[in-house]
């Protein structure tokens, strides 16, 4: 702020030292930066399209010898055998998914909301550098505690004799996606002006009305944000859930028995194959399918959010 | 524009490349080589350890270890992106899902002992063939019907390319390959998520390296025979399998002074016996 | 009989009134349960390593056989891959960023870029992992390298950086830019002058996030940097393996035969705690620094 001020007052105070070659010199400057920055923006969207070539290129392989029917609706993946259906780890990604954002979401708004505008400053300063400590705590680590720890805890509870499944996974991913969604739905929330919260005040409502009718609106944007990225990691988290969800190719008969996703089959499977075999193919598949179903995602999200600004 | 970044990242990229190929190049020249291991992670521990103690002897050698699964070593040594590849099995032969690497010579390196385990406070103290096969195909789903505790048998298994479940398979279950679509059963990735799962449920029954075995897991009887060294060295018990170095061709200067290294009397008594693989002239 | 509008506003407000007292309660009952699990998880974590901790295990070689081997190499991998993709993602990122803030019309191409990067941070880290593997293990055929767990690792923190990035910079006030523009400036300058250390603190946050993410990844690292290190501490070598701490976590947890395993992994991952702990101590330095100078 104060270099800012700064800045613009060296400039108020001698608005005639724009001379000529440096007006020119400015000019260039200008459009190297600009060209700068577009450059980076197509490399970002280069690289996606790097991705999506390389993998599909791999995963198209598959379709060889798998009709496509059969690797996306059938729930038979016997590679071994020659049955290469996918259907049980693309429902089940769908089905975790879904659970951790049923579970996230409610909870890390709770925090972001509690943080930005309910913690007193001292306690706000202590909850933000605990986050961002969970965000950098190794997914393995989260794994191990959740066999050691959650699994046993969950098999206490509902007394099944395993333990692993849909919502272990949750509660981890749960874990895992809080601070990326309560640290940026904090910042959108904290960048509300101050403008917006008088003049609620001023019209009489209470602060949660003023919380929920002004501040989460406004920061609606920031929100969306927060909540595509901590779905993105979830989606796409690989070594906890791994440990956690049991890695067995067949439907779950409830939310604690064991089942596969997307990401923990490839992770399982893919040092383990040969390089040249239908099996290998099918795996890229599956980390395209992984991608594909990544950028719908977006996709649906940004329509609706064109909608509803 | 996309053309100018590719040319950037290509420039950078080939620059690297360039780096890597010089750098090889100049160590040939000084007869030293360049040794890369990849594949079996089981046998990581004791390749890591012989490239330690390789390289305190052979300053010039330079060497990397890395560890993935069993049948990603004999492809990269096939691909030339690994000059020695690690196997739990001697790859050089078709074994149940794979079919043989031709091209390849296996070197053995060492003897792996393998165990049935179970959590430490399991009645069961011992598994015929033909009770770890009903098991594991899920004809016998709960603890009472071989003698233990009247609960549901809790499955924990490897993924297929597995070098220890390739072995288990073949030395334990006699070739019947392991039913892992049923519900009670769960897979681990490596053999310490193994050991973690066995640990952490009573009713559980896995398969590990017999050095894995300790604390709050046991490793069960095979037929009436405990699983100790000693009863593998003297044949009487029977889930064990060589670990494997393979070279394409026979191998050459430093990939060959390696392994010999790691197949010599002293690295085999103190090393290999040290991280609890059997070593090899132990075995009549 | 009909109550006055008063009366009826009254009762509404008093309503209101226990309901706001009653959500504040919530919400404090439930942030500081949430609260208070992190506490125990650090803890946990912490607890366990610390006791055993010595300054030796930080730069000691991992040992195979005997107890005490320390993470040295490791340690100093994860610190190397980290400011590597950083010095390539921080520069790409924020450019990226502020072209899509500052400079994008408003047009079909803005929207298929602005996809593309959101579909980019959308793109699992076991995927980053296999495109980072076919990259420089299969089609330039370097094999596992620091390099090859520096780019991937970027990649994947890219994308994180420019949306953050973004965010941050549509934050910032019009009114600011304008002055700027007003006073002669030109629209770099105002970005780079203006705008950007406006920004600064969302976008610190955003480097803060992604610097704390990418020293735990565990899945990117594996599969394009290998789970190994050349074995010697203090190796710059783009070229030498590139497995980082939590590689080594994995490593230890899953195929490790030493005795001391499970402290080893107990110790690295309070490490890893720790020194997340000081990276956002140290991004966040400039914006404190800013805060004081600026209050006084």
């Amino acid at each position: 702020m104060e270099k800012i001020i700064s800045n613009t007052t060296n400039l108020l105070k001698n608005p005639l030292l724009i001379t000529k070659a440096s007006f020119n010199k400015n000019y260039i400057k200008n459009h190297l930066f600009r060209f700068y920055s577009l450059l980076s923006v197509l490399l970002l969207g280069f690289i996606l399209l790097m991705i999506l070539f390389f993998i599909g290129k791999t995963g198209i392989l598959v379709f060889k010898e798998v009709s496509l029917a059969d690797f996306f609706f059938s729930l038979n993946w016997e590679p071994y055998e020659d049955h290469y259906g996918a259907g049980v780890f693309i429902l089940g990604t769908l089905a975790l998914t879904t659970l951790t954002f049923l579970i996230a979401v409610p909870i890390s708004l709770v925090m972001a909301i509690f943080s930005a505008e309910i913690a007193p400053i001292w306690l706000r300063n202590l909850v933000r550098p605990i986050l961002d400590l969970l965000v950098g705590i190794p997914s393995i680590v989260y794994g191990y505690l959740g066999i050691t720890i959650l699994v046993p805890f969950i098999r206490e509870v509902t007394g099944t004799s395993i333990g692993e499944g849909l919502l272990a996974a949750a509660i981890v991913l749960t874990i895992m996606v809080l601070p990326t969604i309560t640290r940026i739905s904090d910042d959108a929330i904290s960048a509300v002006s101050q403008d917006f919260r008088e003049a609620s005040y001023a019209l009489g409502s209470t602060r949660l009305q003023m919380i929920f009718k002004v501040l989460l609106p406004a920061a609606k944007q920031g929100i969306i944000t927060g909540v595509i990225l901590g779905m993105a990691r979830a989606i796409g988290e690989t070594m906890a859930v791994v440990m956690v969800i049991g890695n067995t190719a067949i439907l779950p008969a409830n939310l604690y028995s064991p089942t596969s996703v997307l990401t923990s089959n490839i992770v399982m499977e893919i040092l383990n194959v040969q390089y040249d075999s239908t099996w290998n193919y099918a795996l890229y598949m599956m980390a395209f399918l992984l991608l594909l179903i990544s950028l719908v995602l977006i996709f649906i999200i940004r329509k609706l959010r064109v909608k509803g600004v | 524009m996309k053309k100018l970044t590719l040319l950037v990242l290509s420039f950078a990229l080939l620059f690297g490349y360039s780096f890597g190929v010089q750098e090889s190049t100049a160590s040939a020249k000084t007869l030293s080589g360049k040794i890369v291991v990849a594949g079996s992670s089981a046998l990581l521990p004791l390749t890591q350890q012989a490239a330690k103690e390789f390289k305190k002897t052979n300053h010039k050698v330079s060497i990397s270890v890395s560890g993935s699964s069993s049948i990603a070593g004999p492809q990269s040594v096939l691909k030339g992106s690994a000059t020695i590849g690690a196997s739990d099995w001697d790859a050089t032969k078709p074994v149940p899902g794979f079919k043989a690497f031709e091209g390849l010579v296996a070197h053995k390196i060492a003897v792996i002992p393998f165990a049935t385990i179970v959590h430490k406070d399991n009645k069961v103290k011992n598994l015929t063939t033909k009770q770890l096969q009903d098991i594991y195909t899920g004809k016998i789903k709960n603890w009472k019907d071989v003698g233990g505790d009247d609960q549901e048998i809790v499955v924990v298994t490897r993924s297929v390319g597995s070098g220890t479940r390739v072995n288990y398979i073949e030395k334990a279950l006699n070739g019947v390959d392991i039913n892992d679509k049923s519900s009670n059963v769960v897979k681990a990735g490596k053999s310490g998520e193994m050991v973690t799962k066995v640990q952490e449920n009573k009713y559980a029954i896995g398969y590990v390296d017999l050095p894995y075995v300790k604390g709050n897991i046991k490793a069960v009887d095979f037929n009436g025979v405990a699983a100790t060294v000693e009863n593998i060295k003297n044949g009487k018990y029977g889930i064990w399998g060589y670990g494997y170095l393979l070279t394409k061709g026979q191998p050459k200067a430093a990939d060959k002074a390696f392994i010999e290294f790691i197949q010599s009397a002293k690295f085999q008594k103190n090393t290999a016996a040290k991280l609890k693989f059997i070593p090899l002239s132990e075995m009549k | 009989m009909r109550e006055s509008l008063f009366h009826q506003h009254r009762k509404k407000n008093t309503l209101a009134l226990i309901g706001d007292k009653v959500w504040t309660a919530l919400f404090w009952a439930g942030s500081l349960l949430i609260i208070f699990l992190i506490g125990c998880l650090l803890f946990l974590i912490l607890g366990k390593g610390l006791k055993l901790m010595t300054l030796d295990f930080l730069i000691d070689l991992p040992d195979e056989i005997e107890a005490g081997g320390g993470i040295g190499p490791f340690l100093f991998n994860s610190i190397y891959v980290l400011v590597l993709s950083l010095s390539i993602a921080i520069p790409m990122g924020i450019g990226a960023g502020i072209y899509l803030a500052e400079y994008a019309p408003r047009n079909r191409f803005t929207e298929l870029v602005r996809t593309c990067v959101e579909g980019l941070a959308s793109v699992p880290s076991i995927v980053i992992g296999l495109f980072g593997y076919v990259l420089f293990v299969e089609y330039f055929d370097v094999g596992l390298t620091v390099l090859g767990a520096s780019i991937s690792l970027a990649i994947l923190n890219l994308p994180i950086l420019t949306r953050v990035t973004e965010e941050a910079i549509s934050m910032v006030p019009q009114e600011l830019r304008e002055a700027s523009l007003a006073l002669g400036a030109t629209k770099a300058q105002t970005i780079v002058r203006v705008v950007l250390p406006s920004a600064l603190n969302g976008i610190l946050t955003g480097i803060s996030l992604t610097a704390c993410r990418a020293f735990g990844e565990s899945a990117v690292i594996l599969l394009a940097g290998g789970s190994s290190t050349s074995g010697f501490m203090w190796d710059f070598n783009l070229l030498s393996q590139g497995g980082t701490l939590p590689v080594h976590l994995w490593y230890i947890q899953s195929e490790a035969l030493v005795e001391d395993a499970k402290e080893i992994a107990d110790k690295s991952a309070a490490v890893m705690v720790l020194t997340i702990l000081f990276l956002s101590f140290i991004i966040r330095l400039p914006i404190w620094i800013r805060e004081r100078r600026f209050n006084r």
